[in-house]
């Protein structure tokens, strides 16, 4: 059985946020949902001021806090490694929200994709967007994706929580995550933990990884190499 | 494992930008809470972890909604859909891609992984186009104006008419235009084009019979290859060869954000990172900035005096890159500050005018000089041009809009792409490179279909008054040749040369996307007769009598582009891969064989029986409708890509059907150096005196029998004599009262904007903040934490910037990525129509605030480009 795990290149990485926009389209999630997403920093003061940008996304912990919570075996474990959500076990307690130190489980206070569900149009001669979604021919959103079905609500309902699945649909047929696939950069790398010749294994051997709060013990199976900002600089001991 | 890395991050600051009201969704914390032990052991972090989950109960949560779940439908658990090929126009990078299609419904976007510029690489912004073509807000069928009142106040009341109805009245008003000998009243405006262009743009323009014809191409960036053409004689944009450079200094140019081949720069800077030692002067932390080694943060308007101080320390410290440029004829750098050098000691080998250049401006342009201007360090400017030299050949300077899209840019342009003449760096590895060859064909020749009246008709002069003595427009050497779009506006507001009667415009939106748009309101409002061919009804649209509902470029028409990259260029096929969801027509081929119809109808059928010579070259079959004639004309366009019979070079393919499979054909390889020696200059090598420029003045200065110097005043330049044929420094010409208007405004653009089509897409202002400093779900205005103190500004603030020509309202967002004493906005919001978010109240009132409302209509008159940056001073009051 494999263990899946993701190595992001921040090297490579040019925090664009394909990433995160192409699992909008892959996972049909609404908006101010972000199984994918960032967290950027900008620091220093002018002229010596630095950008920085970590893509996060679920870790898929080994000991996963957000399963250790849930209170009725809705999140859980899969044999590979993922940590995977079951809308129908929910009770949209969020307390796998509140447990996990990463901020990557989103709790859906409204209906989804409610905008869709509109009937005005802003002209005679336009499209209301209820209309749209009937004459396009998509589930609640036009560009819908029905392969998400494979294994989770295509659009999870109202009053539960929703995350990152590692896309385990697509893994599933032997298809990378959309992350993965939809990177500009190839700086995400997908893999099996348990195969020492794997991409990510290779990978981790050759660079010192570091995980997000690993300190925690969470065990993250989302690894990070080298730096979003290798700059070079003129050498110096500082001084007085 | 913790420890070096909590000590590694330490360096963070604190300083969190997103924190605060404006955060709007789940706030995250720093990268350094991340990366750091916040007093939580693993073993306590477990237990309380554990320990929250007993002590809540079980039903205090809310309930769920789980109608929809039971809803769900059985999972097949295999691919329900396929990959087609596409193209995205999201910005000039022009990516081919692929849509993956599900029952006629496209459903997500890639790279296509046959093309070898973008080599399956799709940047975040081509994502954005599933919500453009499922915009409920797109027209969905033609509309005619019913309120004969035309203003931005004053609502237009279309309602939706038939195709027939809509094509049977433009037709009219053209036979009107006929009949009467004013063909030359009829005018053409392009925004967003395909190569079949032609079709609509000139062709359709030329057998009715009007010289005006107007593209957007000046609002793009022309002044841009103002800069390559009067070196090295090639007017178009450049491929950089990243990966094989030690040193890439770009100017203005944010090529992990915005234009050109985003998607290919993303997918290789990793790599560049590793060989190149890259620094980029822009007064605005940008994305790109956020990946390089130096970001020199210049004041707006001063990249020439960089340019020619780098140039100085090059030949004084001897770093030129003599196999191309060649030397001193006994060895020894004469090169001396101050000092004036005897060209005859000097041998140049593939350049030309190298110690006039030197006598005339060089010599003393030190680094001490640019300091002040510039306001960077010395020493910075020094090192960046030492290290700079030291990577020659394989140093690029990357000419981006910033420097250039300025009043007096002209020149800059030429002085930041001269620095590649100096390094060797042109046509060469690691260098600057043109475009690769490739084969498309162009269309049939309209002459033989011209009648009297056309040929009449098309002596008049252009609308946008191109080629006057304050107009120069010497693209590609040639006075006139150039556009000037935002000037159209006045041309027509004045009827200078005449009215403009009759007006097809399609994929534009100058009442938008120009500076100072109101002058557009007002000349549109004057056009008696406008037809707007669009997807959305537009700030443009607003003014039209009649609105055509147009294809979307990636999903729904027949087309190609060509674009260059990655030491390749591809022709990347636009293809109908959906289902057409409403009555939506092609803009640059369904729409004018339709209008062309009608116009045999009413007796005249030279359109007609022009496009009737569009035959398919597989069947020599003649288009018998518009759908024929759409796919004919670009099997036409493209034969020798995908003729074997005809093959010329490049990808090869055993016909069409394989051609359109794949959906892209990619050149050979680059060939180096090929023109080193037979560069279009006049004098055949690369110019740093521009002998092609002196020509071409020259022959303005002729047609209006006066002199250089009064051309160079005549469009606002401070050079006289031998000055006006070397790249120079120029103070730049900003508008404005330093007293009254403090700060000077930086235009910039969104990793997410489509050119100006994204603002109705929710995903534009989910994801706004992945532009460094911008923030989700709002328009922010970056300023300084330095000015906003002085003028009492805070974070969140709504404020209102206004300049001598206009005003916009946005929030202040305070962030240290800006330059003291200048305020960075970025454009794409501000949109007062074309759907129900781009716009707060549809037809009303803007969603943000749009940059051009603040820039003034000013122009880079020797190329035509309207100025967009270092151009207006602004000042900030707090609403």
């Amino acid at each position: 059985m494999p263990r899946y795990a993701m190595v992001i290149d921040l090297q490579r990485c040019v925090g664009c946020s394909a990433c995160s926009i192409s699992c909008r389209s892959e996972n049909n999630v609404p908006d101010g949902i972000y199984w994918s997403n960032k967290i950027t920093e900008t620091s220093g003061t002018f002229p010596n001021v630095r950008y920085h940008y970590i893509p996060t996304l679920c870790n898929h912990c080994e000991n996963a806090p957000c399963v250790r919570g849930c209170p009725t075996g809705a999140m859980h474990k899969l044999e590979n490694g993922i940590t995977m959500h079951n809308p129908k076990k929910c009770i949209g307690c969020k307390y796998c929200e509140f447990n996990c130190p990463y901020g990557v489980i989103y709790f859906n206070w409204t209906y989804p994709h409610k905008s869709w569900k509109n009937n005005e149009k802003v002209l005679e001669g336009t499209a209301s967007p209820k209309e749209e979604v009937a004459k396009v021919g998509g589930k609640t959103i036009p560009y819908y994706n029905p392969e998400r079905e494979d294994t989770l609500a295509g659009i999870r309902p109202k009053g539960v929580v929703e995350k990152c699945t590692f896309c385990d649909h697509l893994v599933k047929r032997g298809k990378l995550p959309r992350c993965v696939d939809a990177c500009p950069a190839d700086a995400r790398i997908f893999g099996d933990m348990n195969d020492p010749n794997s991409k990510v294994r290779q990978l981790l051997g050759k660079f010192r990884p570091f995980r997000l709060r690993e300190q925690l013990g969470t065990d993250p199976h989302v690894y990070y190499i080298r730096d979003f900002n290798p700059a070079n600089y003129q050498p110096s001991k500082g001084g007085f | 494992m913790t420890t070096s890395k909590d000590f590694m991050m330490k360096k963070v600051n604190s300083n969190h930008l997103n924190g605060g009201k404006m955060k709007k969704k789940k706030s995250i914390s720093l990268i350094s809470d991340f990366l750091k032990n916040k007093g939580l052991s693993r073993r306590s972090f477990m237990k309380a972890t554990v320990a929250t989950g007993a002590a809540v109960s079980v039903g205090g949560g809310m309930l769920p909604q789980m109608k929809a779940l039971a809803a769900a439908s059985a999972s097949s658990g295999k691919d329900q859909g396929t990959w087609l090929p596409a193209t995205c126009q999201g910005c000039t990078s022009w990516c081919s891609m692929q849509v993956y299609v599900i029952n006629g419904r496209a459903v997500k976007v890639r790279g296509n992984p046959h093309s070898k510029v973008n080599l399956g690489a799709s940047c975040p912004r081509a994502h954005l186009a599933l919500q453009q073509v499922y915009d409920p807000d797109r027209i969905k069928t033609p509309m005619k104006r019913t309120n004969p009142k035309k203003g931005r106040n004053e609502d237009p009341k279309f309602v939706s008419i038939t195709w027939d109805e809509a094509l049977n009245t433009i037709a009219d008003k053209i036979m009107e235009l006929r009949n009467d000998g004013e063909t030359y009243k009829y005018m053409l405006m392009r925004g967003r084009y395909s190569y079949m262009r032609d079709i609509l743009y000139d062709r359709m323009t030329k057998i009715i019979g009007s010289p005006n014809n107007i593209s957007h191409s000046s609002l793009c960036a022309e002044a841009e290859k103002f800069g390559p053409y009067y070196t090295e004689g090639y007017w178009g944009y450049r491929q950089y060869d990243v990966t094989n450079a030690r040193y890439i200094l770009l100017w203005g140019a944010d090529p992990l954000a915005a234009n050109r081949q985003v998607s290919y720069y993303s997918k290789v800077w990793g790599e560049a990172i590793d060989r190149a030692t890259i620094a980029i002067v822009e007064p605005r932390l940008s994305a790109t900035a956020a990946k390089a080694d130096e970001w020199l943060p210049a004041k707006p308007g001063t990249d020439g005096a960089l340019a020619v101080a780098i140039a100085h320390v090059l030949l004084t410290e001897g770093l030129w890159y003599k196999p191309f440029v060649g030397d001193f004829i006994d060895g020894q750098n004469l090169f001396v500050k101050d000092q004036q050098v005897d060209e005859t000691l000097f041998e140049e080998k593939y350049t030309y005018g190298l110690v006039k250049w030197w006598n005339l401006e060089l010599n003393d342009k030190t680094p001490e000089w640019a300091a002040e201007i510039i306001g960077l360090p010395v020493d910075q400017i020094r090192r960046v041009a030492t290290e700079y030299g030291k990577a020659a050949p394989h140093a690029i300077s990357w000419l981006g809009g910033g420097p250039c899209m300025q009043v007096r840019g002209g020149f800059a342009a030429m002085a930041v792409h001269a620095l590649n003449g100096l390094v060797g760096a042109v046509d060469n590895v690691g260098g600057t490179l043109t475009a690769n060859k490739e084969y498309t064909s162009k269309f049939p020749k309209p002459d033989d279909f011209m009648d009297e009246i056309a040929k009449k008709g098309k002596k008049h002069g252009k609308i946008d008054h191109r080629g006057r003595l304050h107009f120069p427009c010497i693209s590609s050497g040639k006075p006139g040749g150039g556009v000037i779009t935002n000037n159209a506006a006045e041309g027509i507001l004045n009827e200078d040369p005449n009215e403009i009667k009759v007006a097809i415009a399609y994929m534009n939106n100058f009442s938008f996307s120009a500076p100072q748009p109101e002058r557009w309101e007002r000349a549109l409002s004057k056009i008696p007769f406008l037809t707007h061919i669009t997807t959305n009804a537009s700030e443009f649209s607003w003014f039209a009598d009649i609105l055509l509902p147009d294809t979307h470029h990636m999903f729904e028409k027949w087309g190609y582009v060509k674009s260059h990259g990655n030491g390749h260029r591809h022709v990347t096929l636009m293809q109908p891969i959906i289902e057409n969801v409403w009555d939506y027509k092609t803009d640059e081929t369904e729409i004018p064989w339709l209008i062309a119809e009608k116009l045999a109808e009413k007796g005249f059928d030279n359109l007609l029986r022009h496009y009737k010579t569009y035959i398919d070259p597989e069947t020599g079959k003649e288009p018998a409708n518009e759908k024929e004639f759409a796919l004919y004309s670009l099997k036409y366009a493209t034969q020798q890509l995908w003729d074997p019979a005809q093959y010329k070079g490049g990808d090869k393919f055993n016909g069409w059907k394989a051609l359109a499979e794949k959906g892209v054909w990619n050149s050979a390889p680059y060939p180096f150096k090929k023109r080193w020696g037979s560069m279009k200059t006049k004098t055949k090598q690369f110019e740093f005196y521009s002998e092609t420029l002196k020509e071409a003045l020259g022959k303005h200065a002729e047609k209006h029998t006066t002199t250089i110097d009064e051309v160079m005043k005549a469009t606002n330049y401070l050079a006289r004599g031998e000055m006006a044929f070397v790249p120079h420094y120029e103070e730049p010409y900003i508008m404005g009262d330093e007293k009254e208007y403090p700060f000077v405004h930086v235009d910039h653009k969104s990793r997410l904007n489509r050119e100006g089509r994204s603002a109705n897409c929710s995903w534009y202002y989910d994801f706004k903040d992945i532009d460094p400093g911008d923030e989700a779900w709002d328009d922010v205005a970056k300023i300084n934490p330095l000015d906003a103190k002085k003028i009492n500004i805070k974070n969140g603030d709504t404020i209102k910037l206004s300049s001598p020509t206009g005003s916009l309202v946005c929030t202040a967002k305070l962030w240290e990525g800006v330059r003291p004493g200048t305020v960075a906005k970025c454009y794409g919001q501000g949109h007062w129509v074309y759907g129900r978010l781009a716009s707060k109240k549809f037809g009303k009132v803007p969603r943000g605030g749009s940059s051009n409302d603040i820039i003034p209509a000013q122009y880079e008159a020797l190329s035509g480009a309207s100025a967009y940056y270092a151009v207006t001073r602004i000042k900030i009051e707090k609403v």
